[in-house]
């Protein structure tokens, strides 16, 4: 006999977890549009806002300032720090590798991996950072068959939705957007015409990093604090866009979802049938699109240089 | 007045450049040229001799595929530009479109043209209105406004890149094979309007294709190059008048019997 209520529970959970993993690929297939860059220290950069609202809101040293401000604040900061972040790697490292072969990039992506990681440790906090309650919102959503939706995955679901369809409306209806759907399209013919490559590079590493952030922090928020298992969420999120597409927005956002009920669903069968389901299931959902649908659910490019 | 004419440097001048790709491969050697204010100059020759290289080292995009001017200079209007880059040359008021037709596929003609608009992110304003220059020249656009560029035949994706170019007011226009897979008749036309764009807005132009014969017609000055050199070099009435160029160029219209001719041409010549 199936248990009704409790998959609709994995489903409505599934979704929420998987908008937050959205909203990471979100920013993974912003980059790679506009960008072309595969960039495997997206996870990272969820970890690094995740700990950044934390030390901002707490009494938690930040290297050897003490800094402390009201959590809305502090969330403000983060979002505004991952934009300015972007900004600088794109002034300082990427900019050097327009043009050069993808896997030269992809190893930089690598190095940031680490880099941040041990960043975070050195200058933030090398251990858990539980979350103050100011960063806990306890309130839910109650839906039928008793299932109750936690505050940061109905944030995640609201703040993943508003995010898709703002990007595609400034995709659309914005020069900017304009211009950089035109460069993603072709880069070259884009110069010639006067688009400047670098600011182009700039929007999307700023757009990304900031959105990732917000994922971060809903992802910390939703197991009550900081911690370094936050990078793994890299490998789920490339299940997500390489199903949705790599360069489709609305595909990252799809992907995420899938992913995120395929792991709550993992979780569900770990009691009757093996341990550990909840990480295996994703990936074999990766092989079987990789071999199945190259192009993705919404994707223009075949997924082969990976 | 026509002594201060003379005295005007030419709009772009090439002196004995030589271009290297990766450097390494040896593109182009010793090739001077120039184009004179106004003028339509028509860059000849098979596949492989260097006149897109040419294009691509006037408006700098040549640096993104690693090429170089290793030798000699590049001068626009007067003043050296030798390697600048694209957003110089962009600033100089001087526009390449690429070989192959590269619209933005999946943006419709509209976005297409708008890109036309910006340079380097500020807004490009005239006292015409945005869009007039492209559809007094290609009125066929205007219905095709909504369409994705992806979507439009060959000819019309010619006649958009020629006008989002346009909207860019160039002072210099390169032009690479602008006629590459077109039906005759559709070639007469875009040399045509090239041609009354040339004049009533007073661009100048080089046009780099294998159409001899067409590019001719309405060109002032012509190079043949062949192996990154300059073969030959003259007015465009004369040019069409030698007995090389009428052989081998002009003779017959199929596209493949074209090739094939060129290819006897440069082996007999290499065995004279
Ligand atoms: N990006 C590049 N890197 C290395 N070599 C190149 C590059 N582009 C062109 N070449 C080489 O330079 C030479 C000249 O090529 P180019 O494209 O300028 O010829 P073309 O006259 O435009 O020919 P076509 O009529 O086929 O367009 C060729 O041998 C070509 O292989
Ligand atoms: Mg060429």
């Amino acid at each position: 006999m199936v248990d009704v209520g409790a998959l609709f529970s994995v489903l409505v959970t599934g979704i929420g977890v998987g908008a937050l993993y959205s909203l990471i690929a979100i920013g993974f297939s912003l980059i790679y549009k506009i960008t072309g860059v595969l960039n495997f220290a997206q996870g990272q950069f969820a970890l690094l806002g995740a700990f950044l609202v934390v030390t901002l809101s707490t009494s938690l040293p930040l290297w050897m300032f003490d800094v402390q401000v009201p959590v809305v604040a502090a969330l403000i900061l983060t979002v505004l720090i991952g934009a300015a972040l972007g900004l600088l790697l794109e002034r300082f490292v990427f900019r050097y590798f327009i043009g050069e072969p993808v896997l030269s990039v992809i190893i930089v992506t690598l190095a940031f991996l680490s880099i941040i990681d041990g960043g975070v440790r050195f200058f933030i906090s090398s251990q858990y950072r539980a979350y103050p309650d100011a960063l806990q919102p306890d309130w839910s959503v109650s839906l039928p068959f008793d299932t109750a939706v936690q505050a940061p995955f109905v944030l995640g679901v609201v703040l993943a939705l508003l995010t898709v369809a703002g990007l595609m409306a400034f995709f659309r209806y914005t020069v900017m957007g304009s211009i950089l759907r035109a460069s993603a399209s072709d880069q070259q013919a884009a110069m010639v015409l006067g688009v400047s490559i670098e600011r182009t590079i700039v929007v999307a590493w700023a757009l990304s990093i900031a959105i990732t952030s917000i994922g971060g922090i809903l992802l910390a928020m939703s197991s009550g604090g900081a911690g370094f298992t936050i990078g793994d969420v890299t490998i789920l999120v490339f299940a997500a866009v390489v199903f949705g597409g790599l360069d489709s927005i609305p595909g990252a956002f799809i992907g995420g979802l899938v992913v995120g009920v395929l792991r709550q669903f993992g979780v569900y069968l770990e009691e009757f049938l093996m341990p550990g389901l909840d990480s295996v299931l994703p990936m074999v959902f990766l092989l079987v699109v990789i071999m199945v649908m190259p192009y993705g659910l919404f994707g223009t490019e075949r997924i082969e240089r990976l | 007045m026509s002594s201060a004419q003379e005295e005007e440097p030419p709009v772009i001048e090439l002196d004995n450049a030589e271009i290297v790709y990766d450097r390494n491969f040896l593109a182009v050697q010793g090739v001077s040229m120039e184009a004179e204010r106004g003028d339509i100059v028509a860059l000849l020759g098979p596949n492989g001799a260097g006149k897109s290289t040419i294009l691509k080292m006037i408006s700098g995009i040549g640096r993104s595929e690693r090429g170089e001017v290793t030798r000699g200079s590049v001068y626009y209007e007067g003043e050296g530009v030798t390697n600048a880059d694209t957003n110089e040359m962009v600033d100089r008021n001087v526009t390449h479109i690429l070989e192959g037709r590269r619209v933005f596929e999946d943006l419709t003609v509209e976005e297409n043209l708008r890109c036309g608009l910006y340079r380097g992110g500020r807004r490009v304003r005239y006292s015409k209105s945005d869009y007039d220059i492209a559809f007094e020249y290609f009125p066929q656009l205007e219905e095709l406004l909504d369409t994705e560029a992806g979507y439009c035949s060959g000819g019309e994706q010619q006649m958009l890149v020629i006008a989002r170019a346009l909207i860019h007011r160039p002072n210099l226009l390169l032009l690479d094979e602008p006629s590459l897979g077109l039906a005759p008749k559709l070639v007469v036309d875009i040399y045509d309007t090239l041609r009354e764009i040339n004049r009533e807005e007073n661009i100048t132009m080089i046009i780099a294709d294998q159409n001899a014969k067409e590019t001719l017609e309405i060109a002032d000055y012509g190079y043949v190059l062949e192996n990154g050199q300059v073969e030959l070099h003259d007015p465009a009435g004369v040019l069409m008048d030698r007995e090389e160029i009428k052989e081998f160029y002009l003779g017959t219209s199929s596209e493949e019997s074209r090739y094939s001719e060129i290819r006897h041409y440069k082996i007999r010549k290499r065995w004279k």
